[in-house]
């Protein structure tokens, strides 16, 4: 069928030759999410920053000798800060003028130089405002991490074997504790992302120009010229819908590329910091490249036979946005599930690409699971072509 | 050759069709019965009032819309057994076929002439000779929203004629057009004709009916209600011109209802 040739050349001329089209489609989208993401974590990365090199404001009370030195030397950077009375610092640590106040009993270093058996234990109180990021860091850095080292302190000083005491530390001396696949981290994270990227930017960036393929033509009056072409339907179908194929096929390319090139900036680190690598292998290049045909064409296909219903662009506009939210939410259900997929999840369409997308970068995915969900996939956009060749015989449906 | 059996075109209205045409029933025939025969070499125009059926029967023939009733033969391939077959004999042209607004008028006449599957040589000769005749080499690398209504319609007529059809079928051929631009549409149709071809065409225009048309049908209320050259329509309806004869049988139908 010749035909097909000449229609989706046509569809595709519309788009290679408009530049403003050639931007909106493939450049637009891959910026948009680029930016939005290091964006995210710029800021993100910033405010941690930010508060990890803020000094602590710091309320003492009966602090003993000797506190204060040790606090230096620990390597905290802090400020202290006088108050009168309890009212006053509550307030300081309400409205973040103060981080901590540690609150000491009176006469504190007696009590634990006098201590005997059967004495009361000391305590010490710390107040902090969990609303406020400082106060919460210095209440982690200072009231759970320093004062331990504080404890230690002042216990040895009371034995004189420590190590008697300690029975045992976790992790004090072992860089190496991290135990992971480098590639299969980042065919995780990755996963994580793809079915994201796959069906928001893939279905949206074919959405607009699947619905001007069809029904601008109908509203535009150009169909009729193609209905009287000595050519099938079913190649005026096929040529549109593979046009459609070819346009957002092309844009996932441009989409994943540009994803695992820009990974890090929109994860806001290198991949050496990030204890990731993504190294794909031959073979899962192909798989992931057979599902992105494969999905391609049943989205085409998709929007194209929900345009065939529609009069005008904006017509298919609202018919397509209840398509979407549900390709929205069988595509990205995966980033928020855990576990080993069940078989049968491999059976419903859309959802099981992204699973089986996420398989192949985990590495998890196995043959018979694929070739399922490739197979689901192309009869279900075979089964909608089949249904739109039905549509465009229809002359109510044409509307000519 | 074209042959018309006993052709009934219904259509069903949905409700703000209905609604629109006052009416409660959901059927309309806008053709009934209707059987005729154009045949090559002749200009045959279908005379009627708005609305009578003569695009709709144009389309029946043009395989964009079925039948409900009845048989076209177009030379010879019925056109809901072989719709392909006749789409490749014909060229259909009407006012509101339009071609896409961002291609160039080049573009669409190549387009269109790789998919009636016309050797390379041979369409650049007939964009040749189109382009020439109407006039449209001046803006044929014009994209078609740019060109005005004449300019637009002029390259729609060429690009329809690409593949050389033996039949042109022509919904209102000078509608919407200036008297020198439809002027030379109805020139290119009688070359057309004198060439061999058949030409079917459909008009409320008595002058036009009567300067070109080699018989003409009067269509009235979807019914062929009079066929036959000028001379013999004045002769059987005893008029002095197209219009009192045209009015006569409106009167003769309106009386009968
Ligand atoms: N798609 C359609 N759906 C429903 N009714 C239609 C449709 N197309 C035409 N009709 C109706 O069929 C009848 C014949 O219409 P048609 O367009 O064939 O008339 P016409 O002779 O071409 O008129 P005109 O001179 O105004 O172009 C009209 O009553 C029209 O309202
Ligand atoms: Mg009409």
């Amino acid at each position: 069928m010749s035909g097909i040739r000449q229609i989706c050349g046509k569809e595709l001329a519309r788009v290679f030759y408009d530049k403003k089209m050639l931007f909106s489609v493939f450049v637009l989208p891959v910026v948009i999410m680029i930016a939005v993401m290091s964006l995210v974590n710029t800021l993100g990365r910033k405010q941690e920053e930010d508060v990890e090199s803020h000094r602590a404001v710091l309320c003492l009370e009966n602090a003993p000798d000797g506190f204060e030195e040790l606090l230096k030397s620990s390597g905290i950077s802090y400020t202290i800060k006088p108050f009168s009375d309890e009212g006053e610092v509550q307030t300081m640590l309400l409205e973040g003028e103060a981080d901590l106040w540690i609150a000491f009993p009176e006469a504190f270093a007696q009590m634990v130089q006098e201590y005997r058996q059967g004495d009361a234990v000391p305590q010490i109180k710390t107040y902090y405002n969990p609303s406020e990021d400082y106060s919460r860091e210095a209440y982690n850095t200072i009231s759970t991490g320093f004062l331990e080292l504080y404890r230690q302190r002042l216990l040895a000083e009371r034995v004189d074997d420590m190590a008697g005491l300690t029975v045992f530390t976790v992790n004090s001396d072992n860089p190496e504790m991290m135990i992971q696949d480098d590639a299969k981290a980042g065919g995780k994270l990755m996963g994580m992302m793809l079915p994201y990227f796959v069906t928001i930017l893939l279905f949206a960036g074919a959405m607009g120009i699947g619905t001007d393929m069809v029904a601008g033509e109908k509203e535009r009056g150009t169909m009729a010229s193609l209905l009287v072409s000595p050519i099938p339907r079913s190649a005026i179908v096929l040529g549109k819908v593979f046009a459609l194929m070819i346009i957002s096929g092309i844009s996932s390319v441009i989409y994943v590329a540009a994803m695992v090139v820009f990974m890090p900036q929109m994860l806001g680190g290198s991949s050496e910091e990030l204890g990731i690598s993504l190294v794909l292998s031959p073979s899962q290049i192909g798989m992931l490249a057979a599902l992105l045909v494969a999905i391609a064409f049943l989205y085409s296909a998709i929007i194209v036979l929900v345009s065939v219903f529609a009069k005008t662009v904006k017509e298919a506009g609202s018919y397509i946005t209840p398509v979407y939210m549900l390709v929205l939410v069988l595509g990205i259900t995966t980033m928020f599930t855990n576990g080993t997929p069940k078989e049968w999840y491999y059976i419903i369409p859309i959802y099981n690409t992204s699973l089986a997308l996420q398989g192949i970068l985990t590495q998890e995915v196995t043959g018979g699971q694929f070739i399922l969900t490739l197979g689901v996939t192309l009869v279900l956009g075979a089964a909608m072509v089949i249904g739109i060749a039905k549509a465009f015989e229809s002359e109510k449906v044409m509307a000519i | 050759m074209i042959e018309i059996r006993d052709l009934t075109k219904v259509y069903k209205l949905n409700k703000k069709q209905m609604k629109e045409s006052r009416t409660t029933n959901p059927r309309k025939t806008a053709v009934d019965h209707l059987s005729l025969t154009a045949r090559p070499g002749e200009i045959y125009g279908l005379l009627g009032p708005n609305g009578a059926g003569k695009t709709t029967t144009l389309r029946c023939i043009s395989t964009i819309i079925r039948p409900t009733q009845g048989e076209i033969y177009v030379s010879g391939h019925e056109v809901q057994k072989e719709p392909e077959k006749v789409r490749e004999k014909i060229g259909f042209l009407t006012g509101d076929i339009k071609l896409d607004p961002q291609f160039s008028v080049d573009y669409m006449f190549e387009f269109f002439g790789r998919l009636h599957q016309i050797p390379e040589e041979k369409l650049r000769a007939r964009k040749e000779e189109l382009f020439t005749y109407f006039g449209i080499k001046d803006f044929a690398h014009k994209k078609m929203k740019e060109l005005s209504t004449g300019m637009g319609q002029k390259a729609a007529i060429a690009v329809c004629l690409a593949h050389d059809p033996d039949i042109i079928i022509f919904d209102e051929p000078t509608n919407g057009l200036d008297v020198i631009t439809a002027r030379s549409v109805t020139d290119y149709l009688k070359k057309l004709r004198t060439e061999g071809k058949l030409v079917i065409i459909s008009t409320h225009i008595m002058s036009e009916a009567e300067k070109i048309c080699d018989r003409i049908g009067i269509v009235i209320g979807g019914h062929k209600v009079m066929e036959g050259r000028l001379d013999e329509i004045l002769q059987e309806t005893g008029s002095e011109d197209l219009e009192d004869a045209f009015f006569e049988l409106y009167r003769q139908t309106q009386g009968e209802e």
